[in-house]
């Protein structure tokens, strides 16, 4: 056994793992974030995608004692609260990106990542940062248009990280119908 | 992620000694409703409105992905007159009012959901707004003329009330006998609603999954299984195992071995120092490349039985022209692992999880474990993708058998080499397909099919449960079909095709070998649509014609296809690809709805690539057009994937693939450009689930066919 002390979601955290336990079942098994993803083990699928201070990585094959003192961010510390939505976590819902969801953790913390590096992806950075992250779904083409969306929406918000929806209603979101190709009556 | 309340506090009476809730389903007496509450107003399985008026939804369907949990509220908030997202929908357990009119099961399959409840969930919601609005007439002292329902109200013109004032009333009204539906004219929400409710949670990370399901002092478990399919252990050693850091069981559970630890990852470790002696598997030997061998066998030595035939033998005049494809067996692969939470007590069992068909697990459970089916309750979440895989069983069995032995709550989780390699897999299959030709016409179309059955295989492989007393007339139909050498998945998208040629024919081999196989997405469509659809244009190409034009010059004159492939070849610019590009194109209908795409691709080095997917979709009306459009984009990357990179290999009984690296899933970087066209009718809503992977295929190899002038028979695509 081994102590462990990090900052997960500006939280500090202390507890006692295995020696090479993956930081996906601290997080899922330890401390009950089931948010994040177990999908393949071998990080080819990207489910279980987090931040290491800022930086994606595969929680699944990440060693829990290489965050000793680091800062860990999942996709339930993306938002600044419960009723607030990250931009990102905004465009999804605009896009109506998921389907089963098993992987959109993944996916967007992977997004939200590219879109700290990059204000203004292109299709092709899109491919490239976002080739690690599979969806059985096939939510792929939405996923790309959520990104610009994001992009826009983190534009619009610069100074804030979250976009405030209080009290969250599924009726507030207005969703974006552009990628609809609607009601050909022939 | 704690599990709700309402559920622990059930599971708390299993632990406690004894289901809180028993079933009676005894004669035919109604049995009460598992999610029953004496103060609610609840005069149907499906809807109840609590003293609160709150609007509650039993989701008899399983949420995979699909949609069925936003469409079932919004057919519901019709009725109602109330926007779908103040309805809240809760997983329903099983009930026998749950069960299907078509399957006789309470399952979710075949793309059926809202095909098969848009009169029923509606007829539901109906009753309960009948009993709210006689209810608010009495309460207003006004004609019902003068009220309507409203987001959870009943408004008049001079006044309002919500359901939480009506509810007294409304329980001590007699349940209308008739209710008149709305008519689609007046719809607010079908057809327009265009949001998905389960979104929030699946961007926040707060959907529960069952993965995710914690209860207290449960084990993680898992089970290590014969590699070859069918073997069982004859011992083991785990004296080092049980010496590692969290490990508290390792138990023999009906010819595997379980580890049981505190977390998943100490039972993952500990797993792999198990020493095992497994016995002979009944499919040592087996090899894909076999079977595949077998099957060309015995399309030559066997007449098969007759599926279809259509015309008089006679009239196939002219030169004989054949064809043989293939396709492999494919896994389902989904994004969530299979597993399951299991709570084993002497009086019952509990199982937590994702799954699409409950009714068939229970009986599953209660003849692996010796209760009866009243003694188990299974509490379904969401599924992290189901295709078909999740209709099966095995996993609930497994964590049910791992409880009931350990005698701990326990959460049984499969690793993904373990999700690939024990999967019930697409049937591979082989078809020969024969068309003569006289003056340039086609005067026959046949084909012969050799597959294993999916039937068969539930037979050979899904316990001994297969033939118990509850089982209804229809499965009981389906078994007896076996007998007569038939399995109609095994053809469906051959027979019952709307192109008429003087001739036609369709015959049927059953291959008796197989690892375990079984429901797939859009099932043998996925197969025979590309089998009919890649011939199609081999003959449009023989007889030098545009592929669309020879589809429909062919097609019934009132074929539903028609118009589909037409609004398709309009859209794609059919004939007029980017330079470089090439065209190919195919339609075809499965679970009543008929889906026609058009795929522009080019090739060079040997390597394929899709540049953008023309789709058109025939559904009835849409319940949320956008969720159509999202299955028909989902269906399009998931046969995207069967037909660049899907393939499962056997070698002497095991399957080779394990993870992502050698079972590939399309990526965002080969994710093509994907329009979708509604053609909007006022027909009944069909299914979409499905009906978006059949054609991909054959539009693919016809594209290809296009580009490099290879006609690829077999799947994955691979140019030579």
């Amino acid at each position: 056994m081994a102590d462990l002390a990090f900052t997960l979601n500006g939280q500090q955290q202390t507890l006692s793992i295995d020696e090479g336990t993956p930081l996906l079942w601290v997080l899922r098994d330890h401390l009950a974030m089931t948010g994040t993803k177990f999908g393949c083990g071998m990080g080819l699928c990207g489910a279980c995608t987090v931040h290491l201070d800022g930086s994606p990585i595969r929680s699944c094959s990440y060693p829990a004692q290489y965050v000793s003192g680091r800062s860990i961010t999942t996709i339930e510390g993306l938002a600044e609260s419960d009723d607030a939505l990250h931009p990102v976590q905004q465009a999804w819902l605009e896009m109506n990106v998921p389907q089963c969801g098993y992987c959109q953790s993944g996916q967007i913390m992977s997004a939200v990542a590219l879109l700290a590096n990059n204000s203004a992806p292109t299709d092709a950075d899109i491919d490239s940062a976002m080739a690690g992250n599979i969806c059985r779904c096939g939510t792929y083409p939405r996923i790309r248009k959520a990104i610009h969306r994001a992009a826009e929406l983190k534009g619009a918000v610069s100074s804030a990280a979250t976009v405030g929806v209080q009290h969250y209603d599924p009726a507030a979101v207005v969703l974006n119908t552009t990628h609809i190709s609607d009601g050909e009556i022939v | 992620m704690a599990i709700s309340r309402r559920a622990f506090l059930k599971s708390s009476a299993v632990v406690g000694g004894g289901l809180a809730i028993g079933f009676n389903l005894s004669g035919c007496a109604r049995a009460q409703y598992p999610h029953y509450s004496a103060a609610d107003l609840q005069p149907n399985a499906f809807l109840q409105v609590t003293p609160s008026g709150e609007v509650i939804l039993q989701l008899h369907k399983s949420e995979m992905g699909q949609g069925v949990y936003t469409g079932m509220a919004t057919m519901a908030a019709e009725e109602l007159n109330m926007d779908p997202a103040l309805i809240t929908v809760q997983q329903a357990e099983f009930h026998p009012d749950f069960r299907d009119p078509e399957f006789y099961v309470m399952i979710t399959g075949g793309s059926s959901s809202i095909k098969l409840n848009y009169v029923i969930v509606r007829e539901a919601a109906a009753t309960v707004a009948a009993l709210l609005r006689a209810a608010a007439a009495e309460h207003f002292s006004l004609p019902e003329s003068a009220l309507n329902l409203k987001d959870g109200k009943a408004v008049h013109a001079g006044g309002e009330v919500g359901f939480a004032g009506l509810i007294e009333i409304a329980r001590s009204l007699p349940s209308p006998k008739q209710v008149t539906l709305k008519s689609p004219q007046d719809f607010q929400y079908i057809g327009h609603y265009n949001k998905r409710l389960d979104a929030l949670a699946k961007v926040t990370g707060k959907a529960t999954f069952g993965i995710d399901l914690q209860y207290p002092d449960a084990l993680t478990a898992v089970l290590l299984r014969c590699p070859q399919f069918g073997g069982k252990v004859q011992s083991f050693d785990a004296s080092q195992a049980l010496s590692k850091s969290g490990v508290k069981l390792v138990i023999e559970v009906d010819g595997a071995v379980a580890v049981l630890a505190d977390t998943y990852w100490q039972a993952r470790q500990a797993a792999a120092t198990v020493k095992l002696v497994w016995g002979e598997s009944p499919l040592a030997g087996i090899n894909s490349d076999s079977l595949r061998a077998e099957r060309h066998q015995l399309l030559v030595s066997e007449d098969g039985k007759n599926v279809e035939e259509k015309g008089e033998r006679s009239a196939a005049i002219g030169e004989r022209f054949d064809a043989v494809y293939d396709v492999p067996y494919l896994a389902h692969a989904t994004m969530e692992p299979m597993n399951a939470l299991a709570v084993a007590t002497a009086e019952g069992i509990e199982v937590w999880t994702g799954n699409q068909s409950p009714d068939i697990a229970l009986s599953e459970i209660a003849d692996a474990t010796g209760f009866k089916r009243e003694q188990i309750r299974i509490h379904n979440q969401m599924l992290g993708g189901g295709f078909g895989r999740r209709i099966m069983s095995d996993y609930l069995v497994e964590a049910a058998r791992i409880a009931q032995l350990s005698g701990r709550p326990v959460k049984l989780v499969w690793s993904r080499e373990d999700d690939m390699r024990g999967d019930f897999y697409r049937p591979n299959s082989t078809v020969a397909m024969a068309a003569t030709i006289a003056n340039n016409e086609v005067s026959s179309l046949q084909a012969k099919v050799v597959a294993p059955s999916i039937i068969g295989g539930f037979v050979q492989f899904v316990t001994n449960s297969i033939l118990p007393q509850w089982l209804p007339n229809g499965l009981h139909k389906k078994i007896g079909g076996l007998a007569a050498d038939t399995d109609p998945a095994a053809s469906e998208g051959l027979v019952h095709s709307d192109y008429e040629f003087p001739y036609m024919r369709t015959d049927y081999v059953m291959q008796k070998t197989s690892i375990p196989i079984g429901y797939w997405r859009s099932v043998g469509h996925s197969q025979n649509a590309f089998f009919m659809e890649s011939f199609i244009d081999e003959l449009a190409n023989r007889t030098a014609q545009d592929p669309v034009m020879f589809r429909l010059a062919h097609l019934a004159k009132d074929s539903r296809r028609r118009k589909v492939l037409e609004l398709a070849a309009a859209k794609a610019n059919w004939g007029k690809p980017p330079a470089g590009q090439f065209q190919g194109v195919a339609v075809h209908e499965s679970f009543s709805t008929v889906v026609a795409q058009i795929v522009n691709v080019s090739v060079s080095d040997f390597k394929i690539k899709v540049h953008k997917v023309v789709c058109a979709v025939e559904c009835g009306m849409a319940i949320n057009p956008d969720i159509v459009i999202m299955q028909m984009e989902s269906g399009i990357v998931f046969g995207l994937t069967a037909a660049l990179k899907g393939e499962i290999t056997v070698v002497d009984g095991a399957v080779q693939q394990s993870n992502f690296h050698d079972y590939e899933i399309l990526r965002m970087n080969e994710s093509p450009e994907i329009e979708v066209y509604r053609v909007d009718t006022a027909a009944a809503p069909t299914g979409v689930g499905e009906p978006g992977v059949p054609p991909l295929a054959p539009a693919l190899a016809n594209a290809v066919f296009a580009a490099t002038g290879q006609r690829l028979r077999q799947l994955p695509l691979r140019l030579a």
